[in-house]
């Protein structure tokens, strides 16, 4: 099963409830607004808020859990990874603080603990522990009106396009995170453009990972090569050079 | 004192800042002592002391390759201070990384976590490899003073040709690695700068690079040393550069324009602007100048022309990595001074060491004269202060500690105290609305005039506190609050904002009434014109005074209030957590959610000009 979360932004109330869950399932501190905070809301002590779409629709914002996660392959030493039940979580104690996870996400999601000593990396894990005993995340498990919502991938992905089928009107036909940058665990369906999620950019469908990977294929062959044609000049000049000092000596 | 000293006193002053600084961001953390946030996690010390410090240390491999490979014998005189700077380089790299890094003694975890797919995990693994390549091919050099390690020096010199081979190997790696880390970025870095081609381009300016690097520091010790700089030697480096100079205008523009992105060049965008200053600096201007054979072969021309290209190249860099990037929310990122300080002072340090070899080792055929010694004069004892007074040295080594103590005492003075940083960023918040506030401005018709409602009076005058809902609840639903003519009915009487009598009595206004009133009405405010009919902007000159620009509780915010106070004290009271709950009320999807006319009016918390009367 791929963990993931289905959130209908036209049945969202705006209450919070979520991200109240949230803070009180992860045991994240009480926060207060300081001058490294983007203004969604996010933060090393806020996984998930609440915040105003076009149209001043609310919709929650979390980390997307991409099926081909950015950050987990930016990061040097492995500290964020997929788990097999979709999660992308992070050990704080593989962590170096280089923050090329935060560089590197195409929804800003990850926030850092500015104020800390040691500081780690901070984001939503889709409460991994609860949700590989066979429980849910505290958000879907709070929300009131069932606007947002857990369960299997695949699943999630047959209701929103149930919805959409069946209230054309409503919706706009799109399910977010269904195929962008090789597809995201937590899938919107909306009433309004979410492409402001990702700061207005239209994502294609490459997963991010792909973009460097043609690069780093290439680093043992360039490596070898360039090792190999330096060694082969060095070898014909020097040969050269021993030429012209016999033909001298003649 | 000699143009060495000064510039030792400089640089030491500068460590003695950056070291209070870096203390501080040690002991205190990121967030306080530097501009970084969430919307810009990396700032100038990956920008210039990682990116930029990487690229201008790609010296070493070029001038190495040049004479080990291709047997170019008339580069040897730069052999050694290039790889002096190529090593001095990579480990500042490396200790300007331990202040950016949030958990720098994890810098280990590199050797032993592996993540192979990383741009990141393999510039870490090349530095770390390059570093040691470095430190040996440049061991042989103090070596020599030392007896003792002759044996290890011919052993590493043996070593020489395997060594640059892989120094050059993993150079051409690292450097083209350091684009790959922005190929994860194609949403953020801006459509000038990312591309595909992104590595290879870093790896081509690094070239050019290198060789510039080697002629401004070569032309830079010579005027520092007054030594004779190797100015037939650079011309033979500044012909190549502009080259492979012009091969990276050819690849830059070929890019952009393969990528269509060529009509974005014309955009009034200070990206644009950027670009242009950078392409400029780092390659068109050294290539215009290294193309005339008079600046060529001249000192100052090439002095000039390299500094130009260098100093680009440290802009693409810093460009690429940070600067350049967008969608990161609208904050705009200026580093704090004590980023400033940090990276200057880490160069600093380079500079120093630098300066140290060149003076105790044998970097170029000639050493220089030690600046510090003067050969005539010998040193003396004084009985009675017991020291040896009269040596240069120690008395310049004196002046070089004060200056670093007491530029970090300076340093550790201007930094803000632990309880200033560690709490910095809360700022307190104007409350919204007009609650406690002295007058709130009504702008009917947001248009941006209105009238100066005396909000505070006029709860005064009604009752404090339990009389809001006076005119926050007695509203129709969706209304802001009740309009004044609610209660003042007879907007004539002297308790009026309007003055009628002034306007009304031919000593005023010498208006008749009907040129307020439709004629077939009753005289009412109903019937009256706005006063922004004749007042256009309702500000009479000289006479105005700025006051704050409140926002009244719009009817979410008073409804919200009025049901929620009193819903958690019964919520409490009697035992029952759900009616506390948004969706008690809420019950329908997005029932009262939906309507039209909640967005707050108004600007809150801006400063309008209010006309005068009377004055505050």
């Amino acid at each position: 099963m791929n963990a993931a979360i289905l959130t209908d932004t036209t049945l969202c109330i705006g209450c919070n409830e979520c991200a109240l869950a949230c803070k009180r399932v992860n045991r994240l501190e009480a926060d207060l607004p300081r001058r490294w905070d983007l203004s969604d809301g996010l933060s090393a002590r806020n996984w998930t808020s609440v915040v105003r779409g076009p149209g001043r629709t609310f919709v929650r914002k979390q980390c997307r859990h991409c099926l081909e996660p950015a950050c987990a392959a930016a990061c040097p030493v492995g500290a964020l990874s997929r788990t097999a039940s979709g999660a992308v979580v992070y050990d704080g104690d593989k962590c170096l603080g280089c923050r090329y996870c935060m560089m590197a996400c195409p929804y800003n999601i990850p926030r850092y603990d500015w104020d800390q000593r040691v500081p780690y990396v901070r984001k939503c894990i889709l409460c991994a522990e609860r949700v590989e005993t066979g429980g849910q995340p505290g958000c879907t498990e709070a929300c009131p009106t069932k606007a947002t919502i857990y369960g299997d991938r695949d699943a999630l992905l047959t209701e929103a396009h149930r919805r959409l089928r069946e209230e054309p009107r409503k919706y706009i036909d799109k399910v977010w995170g269904e195929d962008e940058i090789g597809g995201t665990s937590v899938l919107y369906i909306s009433n309004v453009d979410l492409s402001f999620l990702a700061h207005g950019m239209a994502l294609d469908r490459v997963p991010v990972p792909e973009r460097t990977s043609l690069a780093m294929s290439a680093v043992p062959f360039a490596f070898t090569g360039v090792v190999a044609v330096m060694a082969g000049v060095n070898w014909l000049i020097e040969r050269r050079m021993a030429r012209q000092a016999e033909d001298r000596h003649e | 004192m000699s143009r060495v000293r000064r510039l030792k006193l400089a640089l030491w002053a500068i460590a003695g800042l950056a070291a209070a600084v870096g203390a501080t961001r040690m002991l205190i953390g990121l967030g306080a002592t530097s501009n970084l946030s969430d919307a810009t996690p990396w700032g100038l010390w990956i920008g210039f002391d990682v990116m930029a410090g990487v690229a201008l240390a790609s010296g070493g491999f070029i001038i190495t390759a040049s004479v080990y490979i291709f047997k170019l014998e008339r580069f040897h005189a730069v052999v050694r201070p290039a790889v002096l700077t190529a090593f001095l380089g990579y480990l500042a790299v490396v200790v300007g990384l331990l202040f950016d890094l949030g958990l720098p003694w994890n810098i280990w975890h590199m050797i032993v976590f592996w993540n192979p797919r990383s741009p990141l995990f393999e510039v870490g693994w090349c530095v770390m490899l390059y570093l040691t390549v470095l430190a040996l091919e440049f061991f042989p050099v103090p070596a020599e003073q030392f007896s003792a390690l002759a044996r290890v020096r011919r052993v590493l010199l043996t070593w020489r040709l395997p060594l640059v081979i892989a120094g050059i190997g993993l150079s051409t790696l690292h450097q083209s690695s350091l684009g790959s880390l922005f190929l994860a970025m194609p949403y953020h870095l801006h459509p000038l700068w990312y591309s595909p081609w992104l590595p290879v381009l870093f790896l081509v300016s690094a070239v050019a690079l290198g060789l510039q690097m080697v002629v401004l520091e070569s032309h830079t010790t010579a005027y520092l040393y007054k030594r004779k700089p190797e100015t037939g030697v650079l011309e033979g480096l500044a012909g190549p550069a502009r080259w492979v100079l012009l091969l990276y205008l050819v690849l830059r523009f070929g890019d952009l324009a393969a990528r269509g992105q060529l009509g974005r060049l014309a955009v009034a965008e200070w990206q644009v602007a950027m670009f242009w200053i950078e392409i400029a600096v780092m390659a068109a201007l050294p290539v215009a100048l290294f193309s005339l054979p008079g600046i060529r072969r001249g000192r100052a021309g090439q002095w000039a022309a390299a500094g130009l290209g260098v100093a680009g190249v440290v802009l693409n860099r810093v460009n690429v990595g940070g600067l350049a990037h967008t969608g990161r929310g609208d904050a705009l990122y200026i580093p704090a001074w004590t980023e400033f300080a940090v990276s200057a002072g880490v160069v600093a340090g380079a500079g120093l060491a630098f300066l140290f070899c060149v003076e105790r080792f044998a970097i170029w055929h000639e050493r220089p004269a030690d600046p510090d010694a003067d050969p005539l004069k010998l040193p003396e004892f004084d009985k009675v202060g017991t020291t040896w007074l009269g040596a240069p040295a120690v008395a310049d080594r004196t002046v070089y500690s004060m200056a670093f103590i007491i530029a970090a005492a300076l340093g550790f003075a201007m930094l803000p105290s632990t309880a200033e940083t560690t709490s910095r960023g809360v700022e307190p918040m104007a409350a919204r609305g007009a609650r406690g506030g002295e007058a709130l401005w009504i702008d009917g018709n947001l248009d941006g005039t209105g009238v100066a409602f005396p909000h505070d009076l006029h709860k005064e005058r009604e009752g404090g506190q339990s009389s809001c809902v006076k005119c926050h609840h007695m509203n129709l639903p969706r209304d802001r609050a009740s309009r004044c003519a609610e209660c003042h009915r007879d907007m004539w009487q002297p308790s009026d904002a309007f003055g009628h009598d002034r306007h009304a009595s031919p000593t005023g206004g010498c208006l008749s009434c009907v040129q307020c009133h439709a004629a077939d009405a009753p005289r009412s405010a109903a019937s009256a014109k706005p006063c922004t009919a004749c007042h256009r902007d309702l500000v009479p000159e000289g006479a105005a005074r700025v006051v704050r620009q409140y926002d009244a509780a719009g009817y979410v915010q008073a409804m919200h209030g009025l049901c929620i106070s009193c819903h958690t004290r019964v919520m409490a009271a009697r035992k029952k957590p759900d009616l506390g709950r948004c969706a008690t009320c809420h019950r329908e999807p997005r029932a009262f959610v939906d309507a039209p006319d909640l967005a707050p009016r108004g600007r809150v918390g801006s400063s309008v000009v209010l006309p005068g009367g009377r004055a505050k």
